[in-house]
């Protein structure tokens, strides 16, 4: 059988085969699992972590937090953003807050968190600051962009306001939020995880990486990043696919 | 009965594009204003669609009139086909079913029944004013106002397009206000045509036109003879 690849898929492979090379090397180099353990053992407790008991409340609960997180920040934000684009006296009012709440440093933010709330809506409410900043000035440069030729020819054709919003507007931001929810997603995922491992909820990947770096466990560490790393691409073909839905006018 | 502006005055940019003029349409004719760029015949056609209020005069006859447009750029939804184009008009006191019947109807008369689905960007641009023609016949406005729908198209999709502007017109015999710079244009779709001077607009020439939209040529004896009349009198 001959396998072929394209010349984008190859330079993808030999980047993979690339840090598995630097990376046995560096274990050979240290030669000690407290600091780095090699590749193979690493991939063996990353297969070892699906048979941890608890392992589907601990990943399913920290995969709630980022979706609830994402759900309340995409509302959020097309709601303010909506009501921004088009209304330039709110847009004004509103742009200082999304740039204080986005120069925040995300461990100030878990800082406070972590006085205000409780261990298990911390995370959360980390994801919706840091994502809902995204997803609203992305809608609000996407309403910004909207043709005015079409929206004039919407009214001359005294088409209902609603529809103006659902049939015009909506569309025409859509590729803007998914840009937005592209990069909320990317920043939140990684600041949800920070969020558990310092506010510490009874389950959540963050806790666990927490509890293998206390004990040393080096590779546990690093099968957890590799764990997250796989979900937050699984994340990011999702949203390329519900764009394809979403958006297949363009494609 | 007749629809009528009636000593309108307006400026625009401080120019004085209208001053005490009035002009009237007839009710199921083409009129065509044909007038130099920059002479204020899309102030005009605001004036009539209601968009822009003269700073003086009257309008009559307009009272309650539904108006549809086809403008120079097609201005049709990107991420809607052809078909939903068409319907997004179509307004909700008209049934589901029946909005999608018009909209096919329509479709088939501009000859794009094979690209009802399409999106706009599938279409060429001459495609996509037909697209436009129909949506504009398929709401049912009273009359129908032109902004130079042809501008910019060659030659050869002009004809088509005046083609089956004209087929739909007969069977429908909407009131049509199409204003263009070009003569052409005029002589092919007008019934009336009427020709405006350099702002403050006057009226230099109104023509009635005998021959049916159908049997007109630009190469035949009477229309040469009437365009070389227009060309003088716009070059004044």
């Amino acid at each position: 059988m001959k396998i072929s690849f394209t010349n984008k898929q190859f330079w993808r492979i030999a980047s993979v085969v690339f840090i598995m090379a630097v990376w046995k090397i560096l274990s050979l180099i240290f030669s000690s699992d407290f600091v780095l353990p090699s590749p193979e053992k690493t991939l063996v407790t990353t297969l070892g972590l699906f048979s941890e008991k608890h392992f589907l409340v601990i990943v399913g609960s920290t995969v709630m937090r980022s979706l609830a997180g994402f759900t309340l920040s995409v509302i959020l934000g097309i709601g303010l953003g909506i009501i921004a684009g088009t209304h330039p006296p709110f847009n004004a009012f509103l742009q200082p807050i999304l740039i204080t709440i986005r120069s925040i440093p995300v461990i100030a933010l878990i800082l406070l968190a972590l006085i205000w709330l409780n261990p298990g809506s911390v995370p959360v409410f980390i994801a919706i600051l840091t994502m809902f900043p995204f997803i609203c000035i992305n809608v609000i440069d996407g309403i910004k962009s909207v043709d005015p030729d079409l929206t004039e020819m919407a009214r001359f054709y005294r088409v209902g306001r609603s529809r103006i919003l659902r049939e015009l507007y909506f569309p025409a931001i859509m590729p803007f939020i998914i840009s937005g929810a592209s990069s909320a997603m990317g920043i939140g995922w990684r600041a949800i995880i920070t969020g558990e491992v310092l506010s510490q909820p009874l389950y959540g990947m963050g806790t666990w990486m927490q509890g293998a770096q206390t004990f040393l466990n080096v590779d546990a560490v690093i099968a957890w990043t590799i764990l997250a790393v796989i979900i937050s691409f699984g994340f990011e073909k999702t949203i390329r696919w519900g764009e394809r839905k979403l958006t297949a006018w363009k494609f | 009965m007749k629809l009528e502006l009636e000593n309108i005055c307006i400026d625009f940019r401080e120019i004085a594009l209208y001053r005490d003029f009035s002009i009237g349409f007839d009710e199921g004719k083409i009129t065509c204003i044909l007038g130099p760029s920059g002479c204020g015949k899309t102030t005009l056609l605001n004036i009539i669609g209601n968009i822009v209020k003269p700073d003086r005069g009257n309008l009559s006859g307009f009272e309650g009139k539904i108006i549809s447009y086809i403008f120079q750029d097609p201005r049709l939804l990107p991420w809607k086909t052809v078909k939903g184009n068409i319907e997004f008009v179509l307004g909700k006191e008209i049934p589901p079913e029946e909005r999608e019947q018009l909209a096919d109807h329509f479709i088939r008369l501009v000859e794009l029944d094979d690209f009802a689905g399409y999106y706009p960007s599938k279409l060429s641009g001459g495609m996509r004013q037909r697209v436009s023609i129909a949506r504009a016949f398929a709401y049912s406005s009273d009359i129908i106002l032109m902004d130079e729908p042809l501008k910019g198209l060659d030659i050869k999709l002009k004809l088509n397009l005046i083609k089956t502007f004209s087929r739909i017109w007969e069977k429908d015999k909407r009131t049509v206000i199409f204003v263009t710079h070009e003569v052409d244009e005029a002589l092919l779709l007008g019934n009336e045509i009427i020709v405006l001077s350099k702002p403050p607009a006057e009226i230099l020439t109104h023509l009635s036109m005998e021959i049916p939209l159908g049997d007109r040529s630009l190469d035949s004896p009477s229309l040469s003879g009437l365009k070389m009349k227009l060309l003088n009198t716009l070059g004044n």
